[in-house]
């Protein structure tokens, strides 16, 4: 797996947020992306993850001789973002069941409990709660397992350490040291505590 | 890179149990559907009732005051398959995990049911709090289908146009009267005919309109859909 941007802008209306900005990342490596508050850096995960399209420019995702646009690769994409939400009146496990189905993975009875215990949560004791009952803490650890409960090549995480305590933390590590093994990570953050995750950064200004 | 092959159909009956058990628990959708259909039908029983009209001016007047009972119902509780998504802030999760017409089948389908339940308690209630005799049941039930169909198909591609925009709810009735006009036309026409005549065929124009409305609806909703959901 590779990943390449070239060029790559967005504006909304005349303020342009990022860019232009190239770079390209190889398997195994994680990037971390810095900046001020409004620096553009969850702009560009949206654009890497093809939520919305650029201004200019453009991204790839390179492998085994095939190259897809984000919106073409949405398979091997997993996304993490503070404003990502799940279906409050759906229990955590009802939730990734759904999304595994809509992926077209075809999961054991057990796979959501395993999600689950793979974030450090105890599937017993949220297996009857809404996901709006649960804490905020709780919950970023359930969207944790959505972006990862298909093995996503390339993983964009936005912020993914906000909010959780340090046991939270930990299950972030893991996360990207379980990514590393497999494709390639994104993390943007102005905290210091996820950027020294990555192996290189990338300073928006 | 793998692209793995997800089924349309699996895909999008995921979206249909993951919406009914969520629909289940709020009730939300529900509720507005079958308390404005209720008190409609309750304002109408009163003004109208079964003997304030003359016996020629029933089939005529009845069979709009239905079908304004159901659209006006429609209205208000179909925009809510995309809205509600895009209001708690879950359409970019499935927007990347979810392939786009499988999202619209199974938006689809949800509205179908929804629609068809309250149509199961608009309609009985209706006719007897008015008196309605319908003469041709086959074909007021067949209008019911169609017309039922192409409420709900033009509804829920209306929903996904208008989920972003500030004032959902004025824009979706704005763009939904325009497009819901032909078939609602020929679902009155027809319901007139089936009040008064014994033959199917009579009203067979009628639910011909209504199957090509539902093709071409059905057609270009999937079509447009994934530039629409995408941008």
């Amino acid at each position: 797996m590779r990943l390449v941007a070239e060029g790559l802008s967005r504006s909304f209306g005349t303020r342009k947020v990022i860019g232009p900005l190239s770079f390209s990342l190889e398997n195994g490596r994680v990037l971390g992306v810095a900046g001020e508050n409004g620096s553009g850096k969850t702009t560009l995960l949206r654009v890497l993850a093809g939520l919305i399209r650029p201004s200019s420019g453009r991204v790839v995702f390179e492998e085994d001789g095939m190259s897809l646009a984000p919106r073409d690769a949405s398979h091997a994409l997993g996304w993490f973002a503070p404003d990502l939400a799940l279906d409050g009146a759906l229990t955590a496990a009802e939730n990734l069941d759904f999304f595994a189905a809509v992926r077209g993975l075809r999961p054991d009875k057990g796979a959501a409990e395993r999600w689950l215990a793979g974030v450090g949560l105890d599937p017993r004791r949220v297996a009857d709660v809404p996901l709006r009952a649960l804490s905020t803490g709780q919950r970023q650890r359930v969207k944790l397992a959505y972006a990862t409960l298909h093995d996503p090549g390339v993983l964009l995480l936005d912020e993914p350490g906000a909010n959780l305590d340090e046991a939270g933390r930990a299950v972030v590590q893991k996360v990207v040291a379980s990514q590393r093994s497999r494709g390639i990570a994104i993390i943007a953050s102005n905290d210091l505590r996820d950027l020294a995750l990555a192996d290189e950064r990338l300073a928006l200004s | 890179m793998n692209t793995p092959e997800v089924p349309l159909f699996r895909a999008a009956m995921a979206v249909v149990r993951r919406d009914l058990l969520a629909e289940w628990r709020t009730r939300i959708a529900v509720n507005a559907l079958f308390l404005f259909a209720f008190a409609v039908l309750v304002l109408v029983g009163y003004a109208v009732g079964p003997t304030r009209l003359a016996p020629e001016d029933r089939p005529t007047v009845n069979a709009v005051l239905l079908w304004i009972v159901i659209f006006f119902s429609a209205m208000t509780g179909l925009s809510r398959v995309f809205v509600k998504e895009e209001e708690a802030g879950t359409a970019s999760a499935l927007r990347l995990a979810a392939p786009p017409p499988a999202i619209l089948l199974g938006k689809y389908l949800v509205n179908i049911l929804l629609l068809f339940a309250v149509m199961a308690f608009i309609v009985p209630l209706f006719l007897v709090l008015t008196s309605f005799e319908i003469k041709c049941p086959s074909l007021f039930i067949v209008l019911l289908v169609f017309g039922g169909l192409g409420l709900a198909g033009a509804s829920t591609f209306t929903a996904a146009l208008v989920s972003k925009a500030a004032a959902k709810g004025a824009l979706f009735a704005v763009l939904s009267i325009p497009l819901l006009l032909p078939p609602l036309i020929a679902a009155v026409s027809g319901t007139q005919v089936a009040a008064r005549e014994t033959s199917f065929a009579a009203g067979l124009d009628f639910v011909r309109v209504l199957v090509a409305y539902d093709g071409v609806v059905t057609t270009a909703a999937f079509a447009l859909f994934d530039a629409v959901w995408r941008e």
